[in-house]
């Protein structure tokens, strides 16, 4: 993420969540941190444990920061920033879950709106190393059907979160939590065609350890408590597995196929 | 092969919860900006290192980037990391730390310090890599605790050391990981019961005596590595197989030498001071020259010649040093006759009658021909003699404070603090030479000097190091015409360890070893019976150090 970038996150950020901002210049700016914010934010939870028993009037935290070190005042915030970090984990936890309805203009007649899964998420590859692969899915749960991108199919959309006026919505064929499995079993089969050389590579190194492990201890008629530890350890370094995180995924009630665009 | 894959049941469980209206729902807002930062903290390749993007005031020399990535890459998080002293073994350890944070590879991690660097360690991930590593308190919280930094001494003790060595611990630092070199000590058994999957070992000196040192390291870090110890010992020890056993120890270790890397460091600018004994003290020397013949024809034994070699050059160094070392023979009743033991008395009292040591005088002229509050660290290899100086300073209005490797963790940091602030002068043993920055001085007086070459490259090290922005100046003191001066005109200057950039030196004594340097040293200064056959030995000794190191070069440009 470049300075900029960070610089027009923060100001949604903060606006979204309901805080003044006073912008000094371009790279710095004032923020009068709401209730919510100030406990998520600024860790201090005797002071809000003391307000609240006491039943006093909290005196909210502001926040002064900048985005660009040559600004004389604030507090500097980059992609490591354990502040920026801190806002990252409220952020993604605040959007987990969601249910969003496409925005029908009444037209006087009652409309149908389809509903559909989506799961975004990675794909985390795991050994001594790790990477991490994206995904995101959706499936209609009235056929079946499954689209891939689906998040960039949806994003641009202002989709609301509660049902427009002279809307109704189906009744899911498929039971939520089968659409998740369809997901997941869709995602097992795109892994296991994957080639998958970093798990034989990480395996080898392991049996290659394991192996000179072994020697090492040959002589010794009883093994040392280190024997089972190291051997422990080199397995839980290497021992190379697959996990499905989920970002976060919703059901979306559409009126339009999302391969068409949205009104 | 096809991994085991695993599926993220919590969100699964919650989600459902959330349909059932059971949990808030989030906003279509929230939904994309929790979409889009997740994204944008993805880890999208293996080898690439993440950490550097989030380190932007961090500066990263080369071969620090070079040395992490190299760690994570191709040792898979298991090396020893060698650089020579005072190129940032910390920074890089820190960086590959971050790097496997980042990844989330690595949460529970204990960092092994010395005492006296351990707030250091904590301040320094603190605030240059955003770490948040915790100092251990009193009661320290071992499970609770993700990052924890402590010393070696502490983790091992009996009620510690049983609960660290439950815990699954993702990466274990040790700093100074040369003390590890005896197996047979608590210290070696306890990392070894450590259960860690990544692993860093950091040391300015990986072999300081003897290539087993090496091997121990290394079975720690990878046991079996190198074969079993006996093996080792057949296949390596004797040298025939040198090639193969660097190669291996490449893909374990990393060893940055200054010269190599392409930095422009502060210069060293070294002096050395003669001092001149008047006649009084030559007299006394003079006298405990005498005794080795004396001892000699007493009783037969080498011991002798090694006792009047510690007393010539306890005398260089302070009267109090000499005279401690007699009046324990003294008292433990060591002396093979009432003649010897009255000589060892009389001594003891002409000692009582020299005046101020011609060194101290020296030092006290050097402080008072520099800029007022000039700081300097001295170094001295006598306790007796550090007491002494700190006095005799005293005694001129310059204040001085003690360091000594005893000290506590608190002291330690104390006194670096106290020199920082407050005193001139920092005297130090050789103890405590290790584990100690202190970047803001740039003058050393080497008060005597160490028969280790390499214990003077760990002293020049704690202020030629990364941070320190100004030349620094290095003076040896050495009595003319005394056992100091053969070492200090013979073999130091004969093998250039003054003038030349460190890292040729240890070059040639992982090969040579400087423990064998010593030992002939002591051998050639106790058994020679005349000055002549000392020049020549020590001369022959130089030539072989030499002929190494010329070897190594034509081998290099082959």
């Amino acid at each position: 993420m470049q300075q900029t970038e960070i610089c027009t996150f923060l100001k949604t950020f903060f606006s979204e969540n309901g805080c003044a901002i006073t912008e000094n210049s371009p790279y710095s700016m004032q923020v009068q941190l709401t209730e919510e914010l100030d406990k998520a934010l600024m860790n201090r939870p005797f002071y809000w444990h003391y307000i609240e028993k006491m039943g006093g009037q909290p005196n909210l935290a502001t926040l002064s920061l900048k985005t660009d070190p040559k600004e004389e005042e604030g507090e500097l915030i980059h992609f490591g920033s354990p502040r920026l970090h801190k806002i990252f984990s409220y952020v993604i936890e605040k959007g987990r879950f969601g249910q969003f309805f496409e925005p029908v203009p009444p037209e006087g007649k009652t409309v149908p709106l389809k509903p559909w899964l989506c799961l975004n998420g990675k794909i985390v590859y795991h050994c001594h190393q790790k990477k991490e692969e994206f995904f995101s899915i959706g499936l209609s749960l009235i056929t079946g059907e499954m689209l891939k991108e689906f998040h960039s199919l949806v994003k641009s959309s202002s989709l609301k979160v509660s049902i427009p006026d002279f809307c109704f919505t189906l009744t899911p064929l498929i039971k939520p939590g089968s659409g998740i499995d369809r997901i997941h079993q869709y995602l097992f089969h795109t892994i296991e065609k994957e080639n998958h050389q970093w798990a034989e590579e990480a395996m080898c190194k392991m049996d290659k350890e394991l192996a000179l492990l072994e020697r090492f201890y040959a002589g010794t008629t009883e093994k040392p408590p280190s024997y089972e530890k190291e051997k422990a350890s080199i397995t839980g370094l290497y021992a190379p597995s697959i996990q499905l995180d989920i970002i976060n995924g919703g059901i979306f009630y559409l009126h339009n196929h999302p391969l068409t665009g949205f009104s | 092969m096809q991994p085991p894959i695993l599926t993220d049941n919590k969100w699964i469980e919650e989600f459902t919860e959330a349909l059932n209206l059971q949990k808030p729902l989030s906003s279509w807002k929230q939904y994309n900006m929790a979409f889009e930062t997740a994204q944008k903290n993805m880890i999208s390749d293996f080898q690439t290192l993440e950490a550097p993007k989030q380190l932007p005031q961090l500066t990263l020399h080369d071969y620090q980037y070079d040395a992490a990535r190299k760690a994570i890459n191709e040792m898979n998080g298991r090396a020893i990391l060698a650089d020579e002293v005072g190129l940032g073994k910390t920074i890089e350890a820190g960086l590959i730390l971050k790097e496997y944070m980042i990844r989330g590879l690595v949460k529970k991690v204990l960092i092994l310090a010395p005492a006296s660097l351990v707030t250091q360690w904590c301040a320094e991930l603190n605030s240059k890599f955003y770490i948040p590593a915790v100092e251990q308190r009193k009661k320290p919280q071992w499970e609770t605790v993700d990052i924890m930094v402590t010393s070696i001494d502490t983790a091992k003790r009996g009620n510690h050391a049983e609960i660290i060595k439950n815990i699954d611990y993702d990466m274990v630092i040790i700093d100074e990981a040369h003390k590890l070199k005896n197996k047979k000590t608590r210290n070696y058994q306890f990392v070894r019961e450590v259960k860690k999957k990544f692993c860093l070992l950091l040391t300015a000196t990986p072999v300081q005596n003897k290539l087993s040192e090496l091997f121990h390291l290394i079975s720690l870090l990878k046991p079996g590595y190198l074969g079993d110890e006996e093996a080792f010992n057949d296949y390596f020890q004797r040298g025939e197989h040198y090639g193969e056993l660097q190669e291996l120890i490449q893909k374990v270790m990393i060893r940055n030498r200054r010269d190599e890397t392409d930095m422009d460091w502060p210069k060293r600018i070294v002096q050395t001071v003669p001092v001149r004994f008047s006649s009084d003290y030559h007299t006394v020397y003079e006298q405990i020259c005498r005794l080795k013949q004396k001892m000699k024809e007493e009783y037969h034994s080498p011991q002798s010649g090694f006792l009047v070699l510690t007393l010539q050059r306890e005398f260089c160094s302070s009267r109090e040093a000499v005279f401690m070392t007699l009046k324990n023979a003294v008292e433990k009743r060591e002396m093979p006759s009432e003649q010897m033991n009255q000589e060892f008395l009389n001594m003891m009292t002409s000692l009582n009658h020299l005046p101020s040591h011609p060194k101290a005088d020296k030092v006290l002229e050097l402080i008072n021909s520099w800029e007022k509050d000039e700081k300097v660290v001295i170094f001295t290899e006598y306790r007796a003699t550090q007491l002494y100086l700190q006095w005799f300073l005293g005694q001129h209005g310059i204040r001085s404070v003690p360091f000594r490797g005893g000290f506590k963790r608190s002291k330690k940091d104390w006194m670096r603090q106290l020199f920082q602030n407050q005193a001139q002068v920092l005297i130090a043993t050789e103890a405590g030479g290790e584990g100690i920055n202190l970047q803001f001085c740039h003058r050393i007086i080497n008060y005597d000097l160490p028969w280790n070459p390499m214990r003077i490259e760990q002293r020049i090290g704690r202020l030629h190091r990364l941070g320190q922005e100004k030349d620094v100046n290095i003076y040896h003191l050495a009595v003319e015409n005394t056992i100091e001066d053969h070492i200090l005109k013979l073999l130091y200057k004969k093998i250039g360890l003054f003038e030349g950039v460190i890292g040729e030196l240890d070059h040639i004594l992982e090969k040579f070893g400087s423990n064998h340097i010593q030992s002939h040293l002591s051998s050639i200064f106790s058994q020679s019976e005349s000055e002549g056959e000392m020049r020549i030995k020590l001369d022959h000794l130089s030539s072989i150090v030499l002929e190494e190191e010329k070897e190594e070069a034509t081998h290099a440009t082959n």
